[in-house]
């Protein structure tokens, strides 16, 4: 706020590579007492690397890190908490089968809740407890179950209990927000940056957050980084939300748009939504995907898309709205009349939900339909390796070994083997894709595109969760936006062919 | 792929070679894993006759399969079970119900009614597997309320008496005096059985999704696999394995009561899957083995017997035995290799 305030932390140079990439690249900041600093980034851009390396999860490579003047090198998180560093992380992790002052005093560097003979100290626990709830303004009941307590409740023990990590007097706390807002509701919005602002008295904060618009409301001065860089440094008085766009995103050299035809698409559409809403993750979602179209839908974290295809898939309820596959509205939708509708799903969460990671490749390949490799109900396990065999040369698959459980086979060529699944299918007409090319290289990248494009030409129709903006410019015909569960922006890059970056991440947030 | 014109190293990397000898499959088949069940209970073998030859006699291999025939068969039930991830705390109970039943209703029923009975012990079978399936009932809460509610079925049914069966009692009792290679057929009904179980898990479209669903349930779900059907197909084949344990039991004694001979195979039932390498977390299992684990579980009794211990230590030698068994024949996930 002031500049004549001491700094609270300060780095200079601090590098993280993980193998050739380069996740924190020469970083440098300074963070005084009283300051709310934003840090924004698109997915991938380091900010998380950077979180983990200031709550001591990760150690960096190189450079220094100051504390109160003071050089520190966190050997676990127990030094960044000592060090008076508490983190709010996105997905809450509070113990719901705790009360709120068992909670508090979890990430507390002396653990002043017990007694020295390691027995819990009931009353000097909730007295401290209230003593920090008091400190942050906030009216909860020390013995409360936090299962009990509504979300916002929930988010505010989270940063009593991140200020309470260390209450040495000396010590300035410096409290970490990671997207607390991105499930948050407009109202316990508001809550949170009247926290954060009461915060500011005695504290430090770092708010990590999509929405731009928050960070220019609650924050002093924003940091943006991009490909581990930290690019751009400024106080949000003397910049404006575009400034922030630019610095965020990478201008990509050139997105191959010029093989997509112009052509509409006529044919029916294969499956169709209307109006669907499941309270609390997306609401009045429309539109409808044709044979060979792929319909990319972009979002941040909090927008809703991947629960709207999980709902297309069958894995999900909604509460109102239809879904229409094949012309026809479907009722009691399930995963198994998705599949028998030639619906295919690559889930984000590809270990648990796409794969059997014991069975080997070629089961893997021959699970969802087996009718292929069998005589009736008896496998034939010539016809599957043979099968599998040839899905495994297609692909690329390293290593080329069928009977090799798909455990053992890296990331990338378990999601190969994943689209494997699904393409052998011969009525295959959906495929949705939930972030197919996460945690994938190049190379494998590459190929799976190439095998999604292939199953559009053959009249297949795709609903594609990119990871990236860029690649849901190279891929889709359409583009849908979506913004804390409602389509915000529809574009058809068939006809908007200089549709920017910067114009879809401003639909975003 | 660059490795297959290099002859040195498909010989030391059997698996990757695209045509393995028979020779190559031999040695993949004989991974530790798939012959611990097996070297265990040779090794067994090996010790009694070396300590008292005189249990190896044909009197000695017709006492021990007669005694392993029920604990496999109710193995075989409870190794499917695990397969998918579940457990089958009833399926003993299940086979008690139907000694009691098929005694009780073969003087006057005949043949039909040991069809009727397995049918109706299937169907117990299938009731359990459907509510662990549809209301997700932690299987091991439900088997062992099913199987105190069987316990009871099988008391009030019996009037807690012994029943004899009267008549036709040559129907079931051929089963135990018939014998090939010295051992009776209610042990060979469960080599059969054990054969039948592996073609299933192994060549059929249903054994491949029972494995996927103990391997990853949430996979199997996300695969369009009918997860439902199959915990309730499952738990039916259970109750139809324990009214055939229900048999060979009927067969050896010609009676049947609420605390006679079958009245306690559950554990050894368990102990005899997991000595067959069975995996209790699900996903792993091979039925041959399993013959083998009820084969030890039957002999170590009377291995600790020719070993020369006091009756007192016999439970204890037996616990320790247990154990050291399932330690050296359980597949473990870390060797995700077996398949």
């Amino acid at each position: 706020m002031t500049t004549g305030s001491p700094t609270v932390l300060k780095l200079s140079n601090i590098s993280r590579t993980f193998g050739t990439v380069n996740a924190i690249d020469s970083v440098s900041l300074e963070i005084k007492r009283g300051e709310v600093v934003g840090l924004v980034g698109e997915n991938g851009a380091g900010k998380s690397t950077l979180l983990k390396i200031l709550a001591g999860i990760e150690q960096p490579d190189q450079g220094k890190m100051e504390i109160n003047g003071n050089l520190v090198k966190f050997r676990g998180p127990q030094d960044a908490l000592d060090a008076g560093i508490g983190v709010v992380h996105q997905e809450q992790s509070l113990f719901t089968n705790l009360t709120v002052a068992e909670n508090i005093d979890t990430h507390n560097a002396g653990r002043t809740g017990l007694s020295k003979f390691g027995i819990q100290d009931w009353s000097r626990l909730n007295r401290e407890a209230a003593v920090v709830l008091n400190k942050i303004g906030v009216h909860l009941d020390p013995k409360a179950r936090v299962g009990d307590l509504s979300f916002i409740d929930r988010q505010m023990v989270e940063i009593a209990r991140a200020v309470h990590v260390n209450k040495t007097a000396t010590v300035t706390p410096l409290v970490i927000l990671d997207e607390p807002t991105a499930v948050l509701e407009q109202a316990e919005t508001a809550v949170l940056e009247r926290e954060i602002r009461k915060l500011r008295e005695f504290a430090s904060v770092i708010f990590v957050s999509h929405r731009l618009d928050e960070i220019m409301r609650i924050c002093d001065r924003v940091l943006v980084m991009r490909s581990g860089k930290l690019v751009s440094d400024r106080r949000t008085n003397d910049i404006t939300k575009e400034d922030l766009f630019d610095a965020m995103v990478d201008e990509p050299a050139h997105i191959d748009t010029k093989a997509r035809s112009t052509s509409p698409f006529t044919a029916e559409p294969v499956v169709e939504v209307r109006e669907l809403t499941h309270k609390g993750k997306y609401q009045d979602v429309s539109f409808a995907v044709r044979p060979g179209q792929i319909v990319a839908l972009v979002g941040a974290s909090g927008s809703g898309r991947e629960a709207l295809v999980r709902t297309i898939f069958g894995a999900e309820t909604h509460d109102t709205g239809s879904i229409i596959v094949a012309g026809k509205p479907v009722s009691r939708w399930s995963i198994r009349r998705a599949v028998r509708a030639g619906l295919a799903y690559a889930p984000a969460e590809r270990k648990v939900e796409g794969m059997i990671g014991g069975f080997s490749a070629a089961r893997n390949i021959a699970l969802v339909h087996p009718g292929q490799v069998a005589t009736g109900p008896v496998l034939r396990l010539r016809r599957m390796a043979q099968m599998a065999q040839s899905w495994l040369t297609k692909l690329g698959v390293r290593p080329n070994d069928i009977s090799r459980p798909l455990a053992q086979f890296s990331g990338g060529n378990q999601q190969k083997v994943v689209l494997a699944k699904w393409l052998h299918a011969s009525g295959l007409k959906v495929l949705i894709l939930d972030h197919p090319l996460r945690g994938l290289d190049v190379g494998a990248a590459r190929t799976l595109n190439i095998q999604i494009k292939q199953a559009v030409e053959n009249g297949a129709a795709v609903i594609l969760i990119p990871d990236t903006i860029e690649e849901a410019l190279e891929m889709a015909d359409n583009i849908i936006v979506m913004r804390d569960g409602k389509v915000s922006a529809r574009h058809d890059l068939r006809q908007d062919g200089d549709l920017t970056l910067h114009d879809i991440v401003a639909e975003m947030v | 792929m660059t490795d297959k014109g290099n002859p040195s190293a498909i010989a030391a990397n059997l698996p990757t070679a695209d045509k393995p000898s028979v020779f190559a499959r031999i040695f993949k088949a004989g991974s530790w894993n798939t012959l611990a069940p097996l070297l265990v209970f040779c090794a067994m073998l090996l010790v009694v006759s070396v300590l008292n030859p005189n249990y190896l006699g044909p009197i000695g291999i017709s006492v021990v399969t007669a005694t392993a025939a029920p604990i496999l068969l109710v193995a075989l039930g409870q190794a499917m079970v695990l397969n998918i991830g579940s457990i089958d705390l009833s399926n003993a109970a299940i086979g008690l119900v139907g000694t009691i039943l098929i005694a009780l209703t073969l003087p006057t029923l005949g043949v039909s009614s040991i069809f009727v009975i397995l049918l109706l012990l299937m169907l117990i079978g299938a009731v359990n597997g459907a509510i662990v399936a549809f209301t997700q009932v932690p299987s091991f809460a439900l088997t062992l309320g099913t199987l105190g509610i069987l316990q009871t079925v099988a008391l009030v049914t019996s009037g807690s008496n012994t029943i004899y069966i009267t008549e036709n009692r040559q129907i079931v009792s051929v089963l135990y005096e018939q014998q090939l290679a010295f051992s009776p057929l209610t042990f060979w009904i469960g080599v059969l059985l054990a054969v039948f179980y592996w073609f299933i898990l192994r060549y059929t479209i249903l054994g491949q999704n029972m494995t996927a669903v103990g391997k990853n349930e949430s996979g199997a779900i996300f695969s369009a696999i009918p997860v439902r059907r199959i915990k309730t197909i499952t738990y039916a084949i259970s109750g139809f394995t324990s009214g055939l344990a229900a048999l060979s039991i009927l067969a050896q004694s010609g009676s049947a009561s609420f605390s006679g001979l079958g009245s306690n195979l559950l554990l050894p039932g368990i102990a005899a899957a997991l000595v067959g390498g069975t995996s209790i977390s699900g996903g792993q299992t091979n039925p041959i083995n399993v013959v083998f684990g009820a084969l030890t579980v039957a002999f170590v009794p009377i291995a600790i017997q020719a070993s020369g211990f006091s009756a007192q230590a016999q439970s204890f030698v037996y616990g320790i035995f247990i154990i050291i068994v399932v330690a050296l024949t359980t597949a473990r996930s870390r060797n995700a290799v077996i398949k």
